[in-house]
């Protein structure tokens, strides 16, 4: 009897590590996602025919425009005078062949994407892309 | 002999459980993996030089106007469905996917036309975009 409550006792060491490791990989993961903070709110516009990028610059700079119009870098909101200001900056820092994605709301009138496009061109930056969400097999 | 036998066979005994708690692992990195990669496709544009002054001479026979009005899009004034374009813009593509493509976007038009249309000339092998804005 007293055998068999002993052991109960014995706890499962080994799935006790992996629940660890578990949780230790979740972190690291969570920890590189937050580096890249995406915007979850944008619904962007579908496109079917281009194939979604693989590799990205990591000097790429993300402007997120909402369906509202409200622009912000990774959920900091900004108006356009301090959007150029943090342009400039990143272009004296690592050169005018920073990549910008604008990841504009698909529902968004034209007019926000086309002030934040501007306020990209007066900085002299000019590798501008438009992130849609690559719906389709990307067969070109 | 018989000893040895036996000790090979309660080797054999994969403990289950934490190999459970691995695939779940695997499972759950996966998930979280896949989730960033939510497929997202750039479309480079060539934006209009700030400074009039380094304004290139237009090369007229080479240029593709497209106009994208809200709900109608427009290619050289002539209403055109996203169809419509798409075939006669695969026709331009075949003969010459080098021309610069001009699309001229209303203020008032939604972003997702102005994407849709330039997926389709991305898709159709035309690179040379360029987006301007009607006012």
């Amino acid at each position: 009897m007293r055998r068999r409550f002993d052991e109960t006792l014995e706890t499962p060491i080994a799935s006790l590590i992996d629940v660890v490791f578990l949780l230790i990989i979740f972190f690291v993961v969570t920890a590189v996602v937050e580096k890249d903070v995406v915007d979850e709110s944008i619904r962007l516009a579908q496109a079917k025919h281009v194939a979604a990028i693989d590799q990205k610059d990591p000097r790429t700079v993300t402007i997120n425009v909402t369906e509202k119009g409200d622009v912000n870098i990774a959920l900091q909101p900004l108006n356009l005078t301090q959007l150029q200001q943090i342009l400039t900056a990143t272009r004296k820092q690592s050169g005018d062949s920073v990549p910008i994605v604008i990841r504009g709301d698909g529902r968004t009138v034209y007019g926000h994407i086309d002030g934040v496009m501007q306020a990209v061109g007066r900085t002299g930056l000019y590798r501008v892309r438009l992130a849609a969400e690559a719906t389709g097999r990307g067969d070109q | 002999m018989a000893q040895k036998r036996r000790k090979a066979v309660s080797a054999v005994q994969i403990p289950m459980s934490s190999m459970i708690d691995v695939v779940f692992l695997l499972l759950i990195y996966f998930i979280v993996t896949q989730k960033d990669e939510l497929s997202e496709a750039h479309l480079a544009v060539n934006l209009p030089s700030p400074s009039p002054a380094q304004e290139q001479p237009q090369e007229k026979p080479n240029l593709l106007e497209i106009e994208v009005h809200p709900g109608q899009v427009y290619l050289k004034k002539i209403p055109q469905t996203l169809p419509q374009l798409k075939e006669t813009l695969s026709r331009f593509a075949a003969y010459d996917s080098e021309q610069t493509v001009i699309v001229k976007t209303s203020v008032m038009a939604e972003t997702h036309e102005l994407v849709s249309v330039l997926d389709l000339c991305k898709g159709l092998g035309l690179t040379r975009l360029n987006v301007l804005t009607l006012q």
